[in-house]
């Protein structure tokens, strides 16, 4: 089978290519900034980089880098891509992704230096840096994984933050009651996919506008558990919000291996579901008979019709199950973060996951990196305010969001999302 | 499209009926929400002889923030019974509950209003001057210029965070001690300025180098969560601490100072040594899920100055002269060790009842842009 595209419309996901000057002008000016704020006018101080943990079983000495020589080294490097990619432009090709990738690293690495050694304290740990990176990313990637599963189905999903606190919320008090972290984890997953339902059935069966179902939602949720949290939660702490934490895996050996192996090898269940789910909704969606329905019913849901899937089904069963995602990446919160609820614990993280979302242009893969950005960005602001850095600590709060407009506006190109995406169906 | 276009005459009929669902589920929202503001009648007229009626408006964390909400309404909870007057609270929801809930209030005939944090300063203001007639305390909040019939109820929180940034430095092993804020308010900062005061004259006493992570005085500039929702974020932001090498570890961040409580058991589970040092409350009987992580606390007793508040309204000499707390009439202290007892070397235990004595006497004087001033 196949749907029926307009001419002109690129798939989604798919970035429209401009060979303007636009990239070879943001390469530049990025480049000479780097040079100049980093190198040039860099800090004297080198900056100290630790690989190792105390107690890792292999040891690596720490990396220390001279800031105003590193500024330098790796901004003329960013500069001879911009030129390279200024050559290439005039022959009309684009700059191959490699060297994107090279020229952001030398950028990370440059700031980052250069954060470093005009610190107070000149030592920061790559190892925390990266490992709290993902760690404040999970609950990012489940919501977006969610949002993924409903705008692919042709559903928006505002209420994402709506699924994450009902998880949170469901998840500690399921969790205190009957002793079991899983079995909070499950009905966290039953709370999300409960909250999704209501957006489902007023989207699909009663056609109301889908952002304002999703913004109420999200009040309805932020509502009700405080409410419970107040009234039930909090007279009754000893019984009903003390749930058991998730306990973190180790894979024996593996774990051992210094930066990412913690990152892949040393996670709570939650942490090696997210990297599953990322997969499997890829797979699901872009590989499997299944997915390809899903994406016509998002697509062209009249012709997806004409060959026989039940659209709104279709939609209604997506949605739950983006919901009940949603849920477990709320379970985080309770489960694996702290070990009690509080009001609005989820603060607004799932709204950063509809960013993520679309940055990641409607895919697995492309949120679940987005998502990393974020939790990177976010903990590098935290980290570097902890050493002291010459930027005040409000511009480093602004990181994660000045990245994200970079990167969307800038970087990435224009993308579009699935067509019917909003648009109820309504069989003639 | 070609399909909207065909079915539009059905959505909008269908989308009729829907909007009554959406209607439906909105107003839910809303009365759920709005259970939380709702000010509800406590005791009233059961109260007896006096009509006396002290009132309370919390910020949005809520009266059973194991915090400075929950103190404050403690100390509203004692003067009702122990000078028999009735009461009456309200939480607010969000920023814009402020001025219905104190409106409500003043509304409901409460002699003194008592709000809760800088969050409701303009808030307060602004009913003060639209009831003269009416009294009103602030806590944590001390105006420019003088309102009459306002008493700000402020803290000199330094002297105390002064006492724990000795002690933090005095019983560190690694030489590095962390602090970090919910938001860089003048309320949280001045805990991060006096403990940072305290770990510099620990150093200059004792010729040390003890490092403070998280905060830079001179500078008036730190770690943040910029939130004090977001617990998650306070435990990463403590890992953070913890692997720059710092063992004990002062959250001032309200709800969020939990997330550190968490990162410092996961610490201490992987065999690190760390230890916290709570804010607001003496943690140990606050926080009993962290007790065992508690070195101190740095506590603002809120409950006794807002019963002293209230005690000098209903006997009539309300003023609108701040009540200051203060190491010398107790308003701030550092609480006691508990099962830490041990862990705090005897020289720096004398060590701090003479620093605190030099407080008290003036010796000492404990400096932050955000102290409040006298």
């Amino acid at each position: 089978m196949s749907t029926t595209l307009a001419p002109g419309t690129a798939l989604p996901g798919t970035a429209i290519s401009t060979l303007g000057w636009k990239i070879p002008v943001i390469l530049g000016i990025v480049s000479v900034a780097t040079l100049l704020f980093c190198g040039i006018l860099g800090p004297d101080s080198s900056a100290s980089f630790g690989i190792s943990q105390s107690g890792d079983v292999f040891q690596i000495p720490e990396l220390t880098l001279p800031g105003k020589a590193t500024g330098i080294v790796l901004g003329l490097v960013m500069v001879a891509i911009t030129v390279w990619s200024v050559m290439l432009r005039r022959q009309g090709r684009s700059i191959p992704a490699w060297a994107t990738a090279v020229f952001v690293a030398a950028f990370v690495m440059a700031f980052l230096t250069a954060m470093v050694g005009g610190a107070r304290l000149h030592e920061i740990s790559l190892a925390g840096l990266l490992g709290g990176s993902v760690t404040l990313a999970v609950p990012l990637v489940f919501g977006s994984l969610s949002g993924v599963l409903c705008e692919r189905v042709g559903v928006v999903n505002i209420a994402i933050e709506g699924q994450l606190l009902g998880g949170a919320f469901t998840a500690a008090l399921v969790g205190s009651v009957t002793h079991s972290a899983m079995l909070g984890m499950l009905a966290a997953a039953v709370a999300g996919a409960l909250v999704s339902m209501v957006l489902a059935v007023f989207s699909i069966k009663y056609l109301v506008n889908q952002v304002i179902v999703g913004v109420v939602l999200n009040v309805l949720v932020s509502g009700i558990t405080g409410f419970f949290f107040t009234t039930l939660l909090q007279p009754d702490f000893e019984h009903l919000n003390t749930p058991p934490r998730l306990a973190e895996i180790d894979i024996p050996l593996l774990s051992a291996i210094p930066v990412i192996g913690p990152i892949l090898f040393k996670q709570s269940i939650i942490g090696y579901a997210m990297y599953i789910a990322v997969f499997v909704v890829w797979v699901a969606l872009f590989k499997t008979k299944w997915g390809l329905r899903v994406r016509a019913v998002g697509e062209h849901p009249q012709a997806a019709d004409t060959l026989g899937i039940n659209v709104n089904a279709t939609r209604f069963w997506n949605v739950t199950l983006g919901g009940a995602i949603a849920g477990i990446g709320g379970s985080y919160f309770t489960l694996v973060a702290v070990d009690s609820f509080t009001k609005e614990i989820s603060g607004g993280r799932g709204f950063i996951a509809l960013a993520a979302l679309i940055f990641g242009r409607w895919n697995p893969i492309g949120a679940f990196l987005a998502a990393l950005l974020f939790g990177f960005a976010d903990n590098l602001q935290s980290l570097v305010t902890i050493i002291g850095t010459p930027v005040p600590s409000q511009f480093m709060a602004m990181l994660p969001y000045l990245v994200t407009i970079l990167a969307v506006a800038g970087l990435v190109g224009r993308s579009r999302g699935p067509a019917a995406s909003g648009e109820p169906y309504v069989k003639e | 499209m070609k399909i909207s276009k065909q079915t539009r005459g059905f959505g909008a009929l269908a989308k009729r009926g829907s909007l009554l669902g959406v209607a439906g589920v909105s107003a839910a929202a809303l009365v759920l929400s709005a259970c939380g503001a709702a000010p509800d009648q406590k005791s009233g007229s059961t109260a007896g002889a006096s009509n006396y009626k002290a009132c309370m408006v919390g910020d949005t964390a809520g009266f059973d923030d194991q915090s400075f909400n929950q103190s404050s309404y403690e100390g509203l909870q004692k003067a009702e019974k122990d000078l028999g007057i009735s009461i009456n609270k309200a939480e607010s929801k969000s920023n814009n509950d402020y001025e219905p809930n104190l409106r409500a209030m003043t509304g409901a005939g409460c002699n003194l209003t008592i709000t809760v944090g800088f969050l409701l300063g303009d808030a307060t203001k602004a009913q003060a001057a639209a009831t003269p007639d009416k009294h009103f305390a602030i806590i944590d909040f001390a105006y420019d210029k003088d309102i009459p019939n306002v008493k700000p109820i402020i803290y000199d929180t330094a002297q105390a965070a002064f006492l724990a940034g000795y002690l933090a430095a005095g019983t560190t092993k690694t030489g590095k001690v962390g602090t970090f804020g919910g938001m860089k308010l003048p309320t949280v900062t001045i805990f991060m300025d006096g403990f940072a005061d305290g770990v510099k004259y620990y150093n200059e006493k004792k010729g040390k180098n003890v490092q403070l992570l998280g905060w830079d005085k001179d500078k008036q500039d730190g770690s943040f969560t910029n939130s004090f929702d977001k617990q998650d974020v306070g435990k990463q932001l403590t890992k953070g601490l913890i692997d720059g090498g710092a063992d004990i570890i002062l959250p001032v961040a309200g709800q969020v100072s939990k997330g550190a409580g968490a990162a410092v058991k996961e610490a201490k589970a992987a065999g690190k040594d760390i230890k916290l040092i709570w804010v607001d409350s003496d943690g140990y009987l606050t926080a009993p899920d962290y007790k065992d992580l508690m070195l101190s606390s740095v506590m603002k007793k809120m409950g006794e100055a807002v019963e002293t508040v209230i005690k000098e309204d209903k006997g009539n000499t309300f003023t609108s002269k701040p009540y200051v707390g203060t190491l010398a009439n107790g308003g701030v202290d550092l609480a006691p060790f508990h099962s830490m007892d041990s862990a705090v070397p005897a020289d720096v235990k004398s060590d701090l009842d003479q620093i605190k004595k030099d407080i008290i006497d003036g010796k000492i004087k404990v400096d932050s842009v955000s102290s409040p001033k006298q």
